[in-house]
């Protein structure tokens, strides 16, 4: 890493948010427009009924439920890996944290708005919370959504916290470098950060206390949406691998996700000094090493499914590995394994450009992994007289394409107002690359400047 | 103050309140005053009779208090009344025993359905073009009393025809009657699917011209030959509840159930044993059965009395069915009849039954003879277990009845239509629909093309209603005086009646009561002939007789007794008794007639066409019911259209594919529907059901499916003039992608998911 | 509920009884296609063999009522749950849509308004009083016809007796031209229900997964040719 001074740090991290170019104008725009049309979608389809989707009986959940648990395991990208990256004190994750828990927090409010948007009376959603109603019933605590309600909002919770926290140097920072308005506005922002040795010593506390619990947290999110499924006499769901593998999937997208935000960051806000392969390459072989995991997970799945031979499983695993949903299947396969595994295991490839493709791969092989869980056992559920089968809507497919180009805009937006890369934090592992300073930097050292 | 007036007052302070009533425009209607007592929420149940097939099972309305747009007096506006809500089975009723069809439960869907005929139409564009101006029902009667004092004043009255379908009961002799006092024709019968077949080897056999009861609740051993008994023959109600019996009604007992046919059909479905034998064969694989039985000597040839000395070799022990040739002729093994025909002898009380395709096919006659035979000779006729005659009520209504002339078939009133200008002046249509469920081969709809004057007095608007110049619409079934007098699915002698279950919801009229009012218009002979002032009337006089004999209802005075039938749903006679067996007065069908002839050469035409009648749109006439389109079929599974039906292998040969168009071309036309793949189905037979493809049949049966009965050869079983549908052969092949819409078992996807299970 | 398997013939008046009965929308040909249709009670047709050794099967699959329905946990909000009598209720106007219910339900009896019913007038007149109807975003299915059973107990508590067995029927058991269904309470063992469920022809459908139905499938018999001479 080139070293850079403090106040080049301070120039190249803030200058996102001091401009606007055409450019960015333009994809912003682009970005808004399709989320407006998911929202008309979505509100033609709360006037109109569920019969706008391509939903039927038996498929009673296709795309949107597919959306919840990919965006929900996408936001494993951020908080989680942060964390555990803080505590294992990674130094070359300081540049990274940060756009990673933005990633969190969308993704996780993407995810959440799925339960609502497939609700057949979305307007009752509020009956899905506890809350001491006139009715004189409360939810009913059995039931998995209840568990996704408590856990999705805990995560949230804790991901915004541990978000925002070691944003508030970074505000006062741009406080005190802005005049006007914008500098009412980082006054706000800052929470009255002013630096003093308390604050940075609470601060770092309040870092390792979240780091530590987020954790147990995040695992436990991903486990309930298993459970979404596994709770249920489904074929091809009732199934205990189905927390662990789910947890390894989230990981899996969620660093996929992240290799493929920081290099849009790198390339769009010009942060080749500071995202640098090195950051790539870590980073691949952790998606390496989930890939394995992920490898593992489908094939020990598949397999006890298959040498069991119940005639209900593989009802629902022949059509998945031979028939109607195969192309997906194998697809996905490629896209999770055949085309990361050669990338990321050989160091030539390992390249940012090598590890984007991968991550895209990850990505769009994750989405596949959702959708084959939900679709294929639904549309075999037992008896077979009723099998059935499913194709999107165009409302589906609009609504989905409108979460993509919302996490887009989000994090446009976002990259805005808040610097990206946490500055402190860079400035700090500058300072300590050579002294191994404790993961937190000591407050003089941003004093300095 | 009365309560009348109360209501008068509080109907007029409603009609006020309507006046300001903004926005919605129901409130704007006036309210008229209730004419009956219900309680709101409380169900009463009135007795009625199910029209919609010719089994005549009795009912029970259930009758609620509700809100209905009603026209009265010319006038719309809101009524509460009694509205009917479901149908039941009339646990009384000695042929259904509180058991409706599915069919039978969607009647209801007839007196609501939105396209009802909701009052006097007179054409106003030209004909066929289905416009029509509504008018009121001073002017419709005085059109069509018009007409009729015309064709009189011309000493014409042999001009007037009249098309009804299958009648029986009083309204048979009211129109009977009426078409005598007007010196016409009698009424032309005309149903796609009639028994006449059955009914004449019946009456050539044993003597009663009507179909077989068959007392399955008894039976061992059931052979059927085509007959589709739980689905749609006969009366099918009468014989599912006999099966149940028979199945598991009698502890440590079970009649077993053997079905030949090319095609399952839903009896077939539940048969032990589905034979498949090649089409129009039943009747050599019948007397093959015979033939085993005789030689075997499991029973004497004499056993079969004067039903087997009809069959040409009878006594010779039938050595032209030996099974070897038969096995030749109707592809069932031989080794399958020897064992058949064996079971069927040693599990006595057995019993035969033919029907449907078996008996629509050139050797149809012959092959319900041979049953017939076959019957006999196991024992079973007019046995219990085996097959009875129903003593059935014959109702009089004095002596004009019984003297009109002959009205003869549909292809001889066409015959007679196209036979010169005016031959037919005036037509009128009680309900059938002959452009729909007969042959285009039969020009039925060019013929009525050239009747001068055409009154329909039907509900709805379909193929041959729509040629109309004057539509007099009838009350709905429910809404009607109904009687019947069923013919089969009883031993008793049942002579139905109930009275409306509910009060009209439209601008509509009792045809009866219409007849009644023409005659009396006409004056003259045609007054006096038909005393009665309405239906009712004719009803209990034709009832009155009754009284005195041992039956269902005992009461001292005519009044007492009509009041107690009504209550009913009729009167039955108190004692079981079929109809004595044995009399058969007919002359037999020479063993040629065993071999089926069909129109298309089988080098062109590869394939057998076999129509079939559907559980839920019946011959057609019930397509128009939503609940009967959504309702699955319950072998296909298939709603809301129809479907050709092909062997496996047979689609595979043509490069056919589960829901792929198919086109279905006969000599006399084509038509496509979507493939539907299907075991059960011989490969050289391509089966359609009947039902489906109205061009003119109310917004759900309109423009849905095809209707195979266009494109069948005009051929007759030999020795009747009954519609040989069976008959036909098709050429098949696939013109392009098509829609099939089914429920369950979605077959294409099949394969796959079964094939490692 | 007992099914006779070996007497049921695959007639469907069944289906159509509960059409009537309980208000179930008819959906029309373009929902239909796409796998909307609601039949609370289907017959299921197998085929088995190829032509022309083939044999059909004819099996009426109502809601089984389970006695650990598995639609019945999941539901968030009570909408599905297990009335005091052991049947599982259905409260429509608490249901908010998520049809996790029916995803769980094994036997794919629960059924979906994907949009507002529609009765083409006077088609509504039809509509039985008794029964609500369903609008868009609500689970419905089979409820054992309900309103027959609060009716029967009404009547039988209005004159201080016990409900006799066999005074209550829902329509598909009304209806059945054959017999082959039997309604009546499991838990008096001498209920003609409770006699048949102990037939050795009883069996339950997908028994192995321990939903404990509460309908009692009597196995088709089969001909010997000894047995019955
Ligand atoms: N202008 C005007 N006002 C009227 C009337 C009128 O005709 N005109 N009518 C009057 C009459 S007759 C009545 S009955 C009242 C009706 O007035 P309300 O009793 O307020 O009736 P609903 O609007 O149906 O509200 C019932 C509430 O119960 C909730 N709910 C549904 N299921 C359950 C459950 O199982 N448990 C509990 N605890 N809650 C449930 C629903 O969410 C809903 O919010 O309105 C009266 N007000
Ligand atoms: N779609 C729908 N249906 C419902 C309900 C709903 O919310 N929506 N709510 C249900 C409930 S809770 C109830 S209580 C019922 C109410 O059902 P109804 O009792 O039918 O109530 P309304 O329609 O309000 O009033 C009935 C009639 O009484 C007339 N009326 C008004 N004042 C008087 C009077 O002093 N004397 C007489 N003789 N008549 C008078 C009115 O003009 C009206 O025609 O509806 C039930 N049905
Ligand atoms: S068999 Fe069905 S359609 Fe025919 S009369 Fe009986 S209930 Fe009606
Ligand atoms: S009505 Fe009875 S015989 Fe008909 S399908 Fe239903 S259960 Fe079977
Ligand atoms: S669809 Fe309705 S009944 Fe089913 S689980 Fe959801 S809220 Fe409960
Ligand atoms: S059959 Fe399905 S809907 Fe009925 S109780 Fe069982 S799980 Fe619930
Ligand atoms: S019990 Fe009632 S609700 Fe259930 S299938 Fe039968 S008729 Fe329908």
């Amino acid at each position: 890493m080139t070293t850079k001074t403090p106040e080049q740090i301070n120039e190249d991290l803030l200058r996102p948010l001091e401009g606007t170019s055409p450019r960015y104008l333009a994809a912003l725009t682009f970005f808004v427009l399709v989320v407006l049309a998911g929202a008309a979608a979505f509100l033609h389809q709360v006037y109109a009924g569920l019969g706008v989707t391509g939903l039927n009986r038996p498929v009673f959940w296709g795309f949107y439920i597919t959306d919840f648990v990919f965006w929900i395991g996408l936001s494993h990208a951020g908080t989680l890996i942060s964390a555990i990256l803080r505590l294992s004190n990674a130094t070359w994750r300081r540049p990274v944290t940060r756009c990673a828990e933005v990633i969190t927090v969308f993704a996780l409010s993407i995810g959440a708005m799925f339960p609502v948007v497939h609700l057949g009376r979305p307007w009752l959603a509020f009956w899905l919370f506890p809350y001491p109603s006139e009715r004189g019933i409360w939810p009913n605590i059995r039931s998995p959504l209840l568990w996704d309600f408590f856990a999705i909002n805990t995560y949230l919770l804790g991901s915004v916290t541990f978000l925002v926290l070691p944003i508030l140097p970074d505000m006062a920072l741009v406080r005190d470098r802005t005049t006007g308005w914008k500098k009412k506005l980082y006054h706000v922002l800052s929470l009255g950060w002013t630096g003093t040795p308390r604050q940075w010593s609470r601060l770092e506390m309040a870092m390792r206390i979240m780091a530590v619990a987020v954790i147990p947290v995040a695992v436990s999110v991903h486990s309930i949406v298993s459970w979404d499924f596994a709770m249920a006499p489904v074929p091809g769901w009732h199934s205990t691998i189905f927390a662990p593998y789910f947890v390894c999937g989230a990981i899996f997208s969620g660093i996929a996700a992240l290799i493929i935000a920081m290099a849009l960051l790198r390339k769009f806000l010009h942060l080749e000094d500071y995202l640098l392969r090195i950051h790539f390459e870590n980073l691949g072989k952790l998606l390496l090493v989930m890939s394995l995991l992920w490898f593992y997970f489908v094939f020990a799945e598949r397999l006890t499914t298959w040498y069991g031979n119940g005639s209900s499983e593989m009802a629902v695993f022949w059509p998945t590995q031979s028939g109607s949903y195969a192309p997906l299947f194998w697809a996905m396969v490629v896209c999770n394994f055949v085309i990361p595994f050669p990338i990321l295991a050989i160091k030539k490839l390992r390249t940012i450009a090598g590890t984007v493709v991968a991550s895209i791969g990850v990505v769009i092989g994750m989405w596949l992994e959702r959708f084959l869980i939900i679709v294929p056992s639904l549309s075999h559920k037992y008896l077979p007289y009723s099998y059935g089968s499913y194709r999107p809507s165009f409302t589906e497919i609009i609504i989905t394409v409108a979460t993509f180009a919302g996490l887009a805009m989000l994090y446009m937006l976002f990259s805005k107002i808040i610097p990206i890369i946490s500055v402190w934090e860079l400035k700090a592992g500058e300072v300590t690359e050579t002294a191994t300073a404790p993961a937190l930097a000591r407050p003089e050292q941003v004093r300095a400047d | 103050m009365e309560r009348r007036d109360f209501l008068k007052i509080s109907a007029l302070s409603g009609a006020a309140a309507a006046l300001d009533a903004c926005g919605n425009p129901e409130h704007q209607l006036i309210r008229f005053i209730p004419e009956e007592d219900l309680t709101p929420g409380i169900a009463t149940w009135k007795p009625s009779v199910c029209t919609l097939c010719p089994a005549g099972c009795g009912m029970l309305v259930r009758v609620m208090q509700g809100d209905a747009e009603v026209v009265r007096k010319g006038q719309l506006g809101l009524l509460k009344m009694g509205l009917a809500k479901k149908l039941e089975g009339n646990p009384a009723h000695p042929v259904n025993e509180g058991k409706l069809c599915p069919r039978g439960q969607a009647g209801l869907q007839v007196t609501y359905h939105p396209d009802r005929i909701r009052t006097p139409l007179v054409r106003s564009g030209p004909r066929g073009s289905g416009q029509f101006k509504e008018v009121t029902w001073d002017e419709a009667t005085k059109q069509l009393a018009g007409q009729l004092s015309a064709l009189a004043s011309g000493k014409q009255q042999d001009r007037l025809a009249m098309v009804v379908p299958p009648l029986r009961g009083v309204k048979k002799s009211l129109l009977g009657a009426f078409a005598a006092a007007l010196k016409a024709p009698a009424p032309v019968e005309f149903a796609f699917l009639d028994g006449g077949v059955v009914a004449a080897a019946d009456a050539a056999s044993f003597g009663p011209a009507e179909p077989p009861t068959a007392d399955l609740g008894h039976s061992n051993y059931v052979l059927s030959f085509g007959a589709d008994f739980l689905g749609t023959w006969n009366s099918p109600v009468a014989q599912s509840l006999a099966y149940g019996r028979m199945r598991a009604g009698r502890p440590g007992k079970r009649g077993k159930l053997v079905h030949f046919e090319p095609r399952i059909s839903l009896t077939a479905g539940n048969a032990d044993e589905w034979i498949p034998c090649r089409p129009g064969t039943e009747g050599a694989l019948a007397l093959s059965l015979c033939h085993v039985i005789l030689r075997d000597k499991l029973a004497p040839a004499a056993d079969a009395g004067h039903a087997g000395t009809l069959i040409e070799g009878w006594a010779q022990g039938l050595p032209d069915f030996d099974p070897e040739k038969a096995e030749q002729q109707t592809g069932v093994p031989a080794a399958t009849i020897v064992r058949i025909a064996h079971e069927a002898a040693t599990h006595q009380p057995a019993v035969a039954l033919a029907g449907d395709s078996a008996t629509a096919h050139t050797s149809g006659l012959f092959n319900a003879l041979a049953v017939n035979a076959l019957n006999a000779l196991l024992g079973s006729a007019g046995k219990p277990g085996g097959i009875l005659f129903t003593p059935a009520w014959t109702p009089s209504l004095g002596k004009t009845a019984e003297k009109s002339q002959a009205g003869g078939t549909l292809p001889a009133l066409v015959k007679r239509i196209q036979s010169g200008p005016d031959a037919v002046k005036a037509l009128l249509l009680f309900g059938a629909n002959p452009v729909f469920a007969a042959p285009a081969a039969m020009q039925v709809r060019e013929a009525l093309e050239k009747v001068p004057f055409i009154a329909s007095f039907g509900s709805f608007i379909d193929e041959t209603s729509i040629l109309a110049d004057v539509i007099l619409p009838d009350h709905s079934p429910l809404e009607s005086w109904l009687d019947d007098a069923p013919v089969s699915g009883t031993a008793r002698t049942v002579a139905k009646v109930a009275a409306p279950a509910m009060e009209p919801v439209h601008n509509t009229r009792g045809t009866p009561d219409v007849l009644l009012d023409v005659a009396h218009q006409l004056g003259g002979e045609a007054a006096t002939a038909l005393p009665w002032k309405s239906y009712d009337e004719a009803l209990k006089a034709a009832f009155a007789p009754l009284q005195h004999e041992k039956g269902s209802v005992s009461a001292t005075d005519p009044d007492e007794f009509w009041s107690k039938v009504r209550e009913q749903g009729g009167w039955w006679s108190a004692e079981e008794k079929s109809l004595p067996v044995g009399g058969g007065k007919g002359s037999g069908v020479a063993a040629t007639a065993a071999a089926p002839a069909f129109d298309g050469g089988a080098d062109a035409y590869a394939f057998h066409l076999l129509p079939f009648a559907t559980q839920m749109q019946y011959d057609g006439s019930l397509a128009h019911l939503p609940w009967m389109q959504e309702a699955p079929d319950p072998l296909s599974t298939v709603m809301w259209g129809s479907w050709v039906e092909l062997n496996p292998a047979t689609a595979k040969k043509l490069g056919i594919e589960q829901g792929n168009l198919v086109e279905v071309a006969s000599q006399h036309g084509s038509v496509r529907a979507p493939a539907l793949l299907a075991p059960g189905i011989a490969p050289d037979v391509v089966a359609m059901p009947v039902g489906q493809g109205h061009e003119s049949f109310t917004r759900y049966a309109s423009e849905r499916g095809a209707n195979p009965i266009a494109i069948l050869a005009p051929m007759t079983v030999t020795g009747t003039d009954a519609l040989a549908w069976a008959a036909t052969r098709v050429k098949v092949a696939r013109v392009g992608e098509g829609k099939i819409i089914l429920f369950g078992a979605r077959l294409h996807e099949m394969p796959e998911d079964v094939k490692h299970r | 509920m007992v099914i006779d398997l070996d007497r049921c013939t695959g007639c469907e008046a069944c289906v159509v009884a509960c059409h009537a009965e309980n208000n179930i929308a008819t959906v029309g040909e373009d929902q239909a296609a796409r796998a909307r249709a609601m039949h609370w009670i289907r017959v299921e047709r197998y085929y088995e063999g190829e032509f022309p050794n083939v044999k059909t099967k004819f099996m009426p699959v109502p809601c089984q009522q389970c006695g650990a329905a598995p639609c019945e946990p999941v539901c968030p909000t009570f909408a599905s749950y297990h009335t005091i009598e052991g049947l599982n209720g259905q409260v429509y106007n608490r249901c908010i849509g998520t049809r996790y219910c029916a995803n769980a339900c094994p036997y794919n009896t629960r059924f979906f308004n994907f949009y507002n019913p529609v009765w083409d007038k006077p088609l509504d007149l039809q509509l039985n009083p008794d029964v609500s109807v369903r609008s868009e975003g609500i689970m419905e299915k089979c409820t054992f016809c309900v309103q027959r059973i609060k009716a029967g107990e009404v009547q039988a508590a209005a004159e201080k007796r016990l409900v006799k067995d066999g005074e209550i029927q829902p329509a598909c058991v009304q209806s059945c031209p054959t017999q082959a269904m039997v309604f009546g309470d499991l838990s008096d063992p001498e209920s003609e229900a409770s006699r048949l469920a102990r037939s050795n022809r009883a069996t339950r459908l997908l028994d192995e997964l321990g939903t404990f139905p509460k309908v009692t499938y009597l196995q088709r018999g089969s001909w010997h040719d000894n047995e019955n001479a």
